[in-house]
This record gives structure tokens, C-alpha cells and sequence, in this order.
């Protein structure tokens, strides 16, 4: 949600409650004032009635507003305020009215004398009060709302001018620098803040980089000389079985360890995203190409391939990660399924998926992207193949799913 | 044929010269950037075999060299770095080929063959080996005169074994050179064993005779005994 909108929503709230008590508040006073006032009115009718009768023996009759009724002289009432409800003929309803009564003695005479002023509707009032408090509700919302839309973009603007600038911060660009200024303390401090941190990224960015290069330099060279050296050793006429043996084991771990150096440094490399160059991949050709450059090994284990591919599915992405992410994939089916068994590849513009048997895994699927996991510890596998396709499928934005199915393994990449 | 190696590891110049001075070859070593230099303003080679991280300077820098003083010369690029920025601005400065740190002796000695052959526009693109002959040009492979009709995996195991004749070569080298990095996906190299199978199977018929021999644990050898 917007800072603009969550401002908005807590002003809406604050005025709403606000509002929304002082109504009920104005309701009270409201009535109690108006009552009052017409209590008092009343009084001072029944003042001019009694000045009235005495002066001109004459009872006035204004019903329902002023009632005079002569009664019995023994009556004695006290004088009373009340709610009452009247008919009101011409508008036919009960109308309320306000009634101060007394019984007096004038000249003699005893009169009941009423005096009535209609009692403003309640739910009136309330409809009034209802109105006037929803008017100003709007009218203050509307002030607000503009108020706080000039108020966010003026002084919010160098926030979004940093905002915009971060954006465009890429490991690849090394001259990056924050430029926008602000004479607001705490954006200026931000900006600091993020000046220095991003500084810093492309140091450590920089520095990690070429540690990573420098190591698999610094590792693959002794390692290309133990391997020649082994080579040459292997030339000798005069070896025996066991010496072979040894040295041959000794070389296979010596290849194994270059690879996995040469791994890590493209896992290093993905991460990194310094594989920019993106371009239309054809998967289904890609597909198709990497199952051909394995058919070997497909065949050694007697398995079978059944494909539902769409043609002409492209992707924009780089070419050489879709290929390691398809080779791995594949490779990692061909591995881990049984002999004489099909492994099933489907793929269309949303999802790639390979399914292949095998036993069910001894740990959590989470496990399984992880680095140097591997399902069967004597495996020959590095056990960094599927860290790849997970590596590969981040950058891309593509999401990796694992599942077990009936005695089969499936991955599932949704593009 | 003249080769000068340009490498600063010691250790592994020495195996690369003695590698290629078995394959009859005259090799000449220089171990930092200015002994290339002095190398390469002083003499013509056939073929160049550069590392690209020297100390004293960029192996990048010596392949204007090259070009400038021998145009002629074949030149291989030699990096511990397979990133790809290298490999391309290697290829497009004018080198003929690039090979990663570490690699195979056979590997190279097989790199080193094939940019000979495209240098000698003249010379002959055939391999021969007694009764076996292999024109390279045309993909073509010939036991006592008749040809035989190998698959392209079999002719790249038997043109890479004849190319590093008489020398052992290991089961991974062959699997990485036909199979290239795919190889890693295979849990044993018996695949390869059934193409050795074949390959020998159709010279037989030719009533060619079998020079592949079986290495106990390590590979094959193609030699006369």
C-alpha cells in the first residue's frame, strides 16, 4: 500500500470517529438546550394565560397549545412537565409536544391550564444532525485528501527521486552514485546512509569476484599440473596392475575435484547474474539436442524417453544457463532412474517437467537443492547439479517444484 | 614443426614440452611475458600455445603480438579462466582455438594436430596409420583400401586414438573429448567400451588388424605392440 493511501486511510478513520462522536455529542446538547428553552417558553405562556383569565374572565382556547379547563375547586395537582402524544388530525400521526400543566385559582375559579409547543421529530434532529456531520466528513475528506497529495508529493519527492535511482543500482555498473539532494534532514541522512552501503556492495562485489576467479585460477593450475603429471606417469610401459590402479584412482579424484572447482565458480557466476546476455532460447529445440548428446547413456541404461514437447517454445533468457538448466535436469534423471524404465518430458510455454522412477528420497525434497546434497552418498554425482537448476531458475525468475508421485521423482520449472 | 609454449607454471611447461617433444615436435618454452616477447620477435613458430594469465602482463595483449610478428602461426590459448568474456575475446583477436586449464596431454597434443592440418593448405589431410587411413577432410576412414562406414562417435574415438598413437589414453579424455562435458552425467564409461567394440569389430572385417588395446583400469592404446 501506498504512503498516500495509508495516510488517507488513517485520516478517513480519525475524521469518521471523530465525526461520529461529536454527532452524538451535538444530539445531546442539542436536545437538551432546545428543550429547555422551550420549557421555558411555555412557562411564560401560561404567565400570559393566568394575566389573561384574570383581566378578561374570558378562557382562551388554542388547542392544542393552550388548554384551559375549569375544574372542581376541591382538585388539587401539582404543576407538571411532560411528553406527550397528540393526534395531529391534518397530518394524521400522533405529533409529540412538550406540556407544562398546573392547576391555579384565579379570582376565585380553579382552571387546569396546559400550554404545548410541538416537540421537534427526534429522528428530525437526528437526520439534520446526520447530514450537517456527513457533509463536513466529506468537505474535510476531500480538504485532506488534496492537502496530503500536495503535502506527499513535495515533500516526498526526494525519497522517490532516491527510490528511482536505487533501482537502477547493478552490480555490473561500478560508477554508481547516489545524486539526488534533499534539505529534509532525514532523507539527507538516508541518502548518506545508502550512498555508503551501496559503495560498499560494489566493493565487496568487486573484491568477491575476483576472489572467485583468482581461486579457481590459483586451484586449477596445480591442478592441471598434478593431472599432466599423472598423464605422463600412465605413459610407462613398465607399469604394474596395482600401480595402475592407484594411479588411475588417484586421477579420476584429480578430475573430480577440477570439476568441482570449475562448478562452483559458475554457481559463483550465476548468483552473480554475470550471464547478462539474454536472448529467444528455443527450449524445445534445446530439448531435443541435449536428449541426443546423452542418447549414450540412455541407451546404456535401456531407458526410454517419452516427450510431449510443443514446438517452438522460446524463452528469453541466456542460452547458456537454459542449456545447463536442461542438461542438469535430464542428467539428473538419467542418474537416479532405475534401469529399463521411462522417463517422461513435458513441455509447453508454461511449465518443463521431467518425471523419472526410483526410490522415494531418505530426506526432506527442501534438502535437495541444496549444495553437495546428495540422495545416495556413493553416488558418483557431485551432488551440485540441482543447486544449479535452482540457482539458474532464481535469476530467471522461474519457479522449481519437486514432487513424488507413484514411485516417481518430478520435477516441475514453471516459466 | 616449431611450437613455443608460453606458460608460467614451471612445472607443467616442462610436462606440456615433454608431451609434445615425444610427438616429434620441436618446442620452445617461455615462462613470463617478456621472455615471449623475445621469443616471439626473434623466431617464427607453427604453432603458439599461449597462457592468458602471465605475470608481467596480460596474455590478452601478446595475441596482438602474435598477429603482428607471426601471422602465420597457429595460435592455441591456454586459460585456468572458462569464462566465456575470455574465451571470446581470445577467439575474436585471432586465435584458432581455446583449451581450459586442466586439461588432457592427449587433448592438446589433439588440438596442436588439428591446427596444423588446417594450416597446411597443401599438405596432406590424411592420417595414416599401417593399414589404416583416414581423410580427414572428407570424414572418410579406409581399412586396406576399402571403406567402412563408422558412426560419427566411433570416428572421433578412432581419429583422436590414431592422432595420439602409441600413447595410453584415459577412458575420461576420450569420454570428455567425444562426449565433451555431458560425460559427467554417466555413472561408468562402459558406453564406451561397447563403441571400442565396434570400431574394431568393422576394421576386422577389412581384415584390418587390432591396434586398440585395453589399458587395465586407466584406457586404451592404439599401437602395434
Amino acid at each position: 500500500m501506498r504512503l498516500l493511501q495509508k495516510t488517507n486511510r488513517a485520516y478517513f478513520l480519525i475524521s469518521l470517529t471523530t465525526l461520529i462522536i461529536a454527532g452524538v455529542v451535538i444530539y445531546f446538547v442539542l436536545s437538551f438546550i432546545l428543550r429547555d428553552n422551550l420549557n421555558e417558553n411555555l412557562v411564560s405562556d401560561i404567565e400570559v394565560v393566568k394575566k389573561s383569565i384574570e383581566k378578561n374572565k374570558v378562557l382562551p382556547n388554542y388547542y392544542p397549545y393552550i388548554e384551559v379547563v375549569e375544574v372542581p375547586q376541591q382538585l388539587v395537582r401539582p404543576s407538571l412537565s411532560i411528553d406527550t402524544l397528540i393526534f395531529d388530525k391534518a397530518e394524521n400521526e400522533m405529533v409529540p409536544y412538550r406540556q407544562i400543566s398546573l392547576v391555579t385559582e384565579i379570582n376565585g375559579k380553579k382552571y387546569f391550564i396546559a400550554a404545548r409547543d410541538t416537540l421537534l421529530e427526534k429522528s428530525d434532529l437526528l437526520a439534520t444532525i446526520v447530514i450537517v456531520t456527513g457533509l463536513v466528513f466529506i468537505l474535510l475528506l476531500i480538504i485532506l485528501y488534496y492537502v496530503n497529495r500536495r503535502l506527499s508529493m513535495k515533500i516526498w519527492q526526494p525519497f522517490y527521486k532516491t527510490l528511482d535511482e536505487l533501482k537502477k543500482f547493478s552490480h555490473d555498473n561500478p560508477e554508481f552514485r547516489l545524486t539526488s539532494l534533499s534539505d529534509t534532514d532525514e532523507f539527507r541522512e538516508l541518502n548518506n546512509t545508502l550512498d555508503k552501503l551501496t559503495q560498499r556492495i560494489l566493493t565487496d562485489y568487486q573484491s568477491l569476484k575476483r576472489f572467485t576467479e583468482d581461486a579457481s585460477h590459483e586451484i586449477q593450475t596445480p591442478l592441471a599440473v598434478i593431472q599432466s603429471k599423472l598423464e605422463t606417469l600412465m605413459q610407462d610401459p613398465e607399469l604394474k596392475k596395482g600401480q595402475a590402479e592407484l594411479l588411475s584412482s588417484a586421477y579420476s579424484y584429480t578430475l573430480k575435484v577440477s570439476k568441482l572447482t570449475q562448478i562452483l565458480l559458475l554457481l559463483t557466476k550465476i548468483a552473480n547474474d554475470q550471464f547478462p546476455d539474454k536472448k529467444q532460447v528455443n527450449f524445445s529445440q534445446l530439448i531435443e539436442e541435449k536428449e541426443s548428446m546423452l542418447a549414450d547413456i540412455i541407451n546404456e541404461k535401456k531407458l526410454e524417453i517419452k516427450k510431449d514437447i510443443s514446438s517452438e517454445v522460446f524463452l528469453e533468457t541466456n542460452l547458456i544457463l537454459a542449456e545447463s538448466l536442461v542438461m542438469n535436469l535430464l542428467g539428473n534423471a538419467i542418474r537416479h532412474c532405475l534401469t529399463s524404465t521411462t522417463i517422461y518430458i513435458i513441455l509447453n510455454n508454461n511449465r518443463f517437467e521431467i518425471t523419472n522412477s526410483g526410490t522415494p528420497l531418505s530426506v526432506p525434497p527442501e534438502k535437495l537443492f541444496e549444495r553437495f546434497y546428495k540422495a545416495d552418498k556413493s553416488s558418483e554425482s557431485h551432488g551440485l547439479g540441482l543447486s544449479i537448476v535452482n540457482e539458474i531458475c532464481s535469476v530467471n525468475k522461474w519457479e522449481i517444484n519437486y514432487k513424488y508421485e507413484n514411485d516417481r521423482h518430478k520435477f516441475i520449472v514453471i516459466f | 614443426m616449431k611450437i613455443l609454449i608460453i606458460e608460467d607454471e614451471k612445472e607443467l611447461l616442462a610436462t606440456m614440452k615433454s608431451f609434445l617433444e615425444s610427438e616429434r615436435y620441436i618446442c620452445e618454452t617461455a615462462n613470463s611475458y617478456f621472455a615471449a616477447e623475445d621469443c616471439l620477435s626473434a623466431f617464427d613458430y607453427d604453432i603458439i600455445i599461449l597462457d592468458l594469465t602471465l605475470p608481467g602482463g596480460e596474455g590478452l595483449n601478446l595475441i596482438k603480438l602474435i598477429k603482428e610478428r607471426n601471422k602465420q602461426a597457429g595460435l592455441l590459448i591456454v586459460s585456468a579462466r572458462n569464462s566465456l568474456d575470455d574465451k571470446l575475446k581470445g577467439l575474436d583477436m585471432g586465435a584458432d582455438d581455446y583449451i581450459t586449464k586442466p586439461f588432457h596431454l592427449a587433448e592438446l597434443n589433439s588440438r596442436v594436430r588439428s591446427l596444423l592440418r588446417r594450416r597446411q593448405f597443401n599438405g596432406d589431410n590424411k592420417l595414416i596409420f599401417n593399414d589404416i587411413m583416414i581423410n580427414i577432410d572428407s570424414g572418410e576412414v579406409f581399412v586396406n583400401e576399402s571403406l567402412i562406414d563408422l558412426t560419427r562417435k566411433e570416428y572421433e574415438i578412432l581419429v583422436y586414438l590414431i592422432v595420439n598413437r602409441n600413447k595410453v589414453i584415459t577412458r575420461e579424455a576420450l569420454a570428455e573429448h567425444v562426449w565433451g562435458d555431458n560425460i559427467s552425467y554417466a555413472d561408468n564409461f562402459d558406453f564406451i567400451y561397447s563403441h571400442i567394440k565396434n570400431i574394431r569389430k568393422k576394421i576386422e572385417i577389412m581384415n584390418g588388424r587390432n591396434y586398440i588395446q585395453n589399458i587395465y583400469g586407466i584406457g586404451y592404446k592404439f599401437s602395434e605392440r
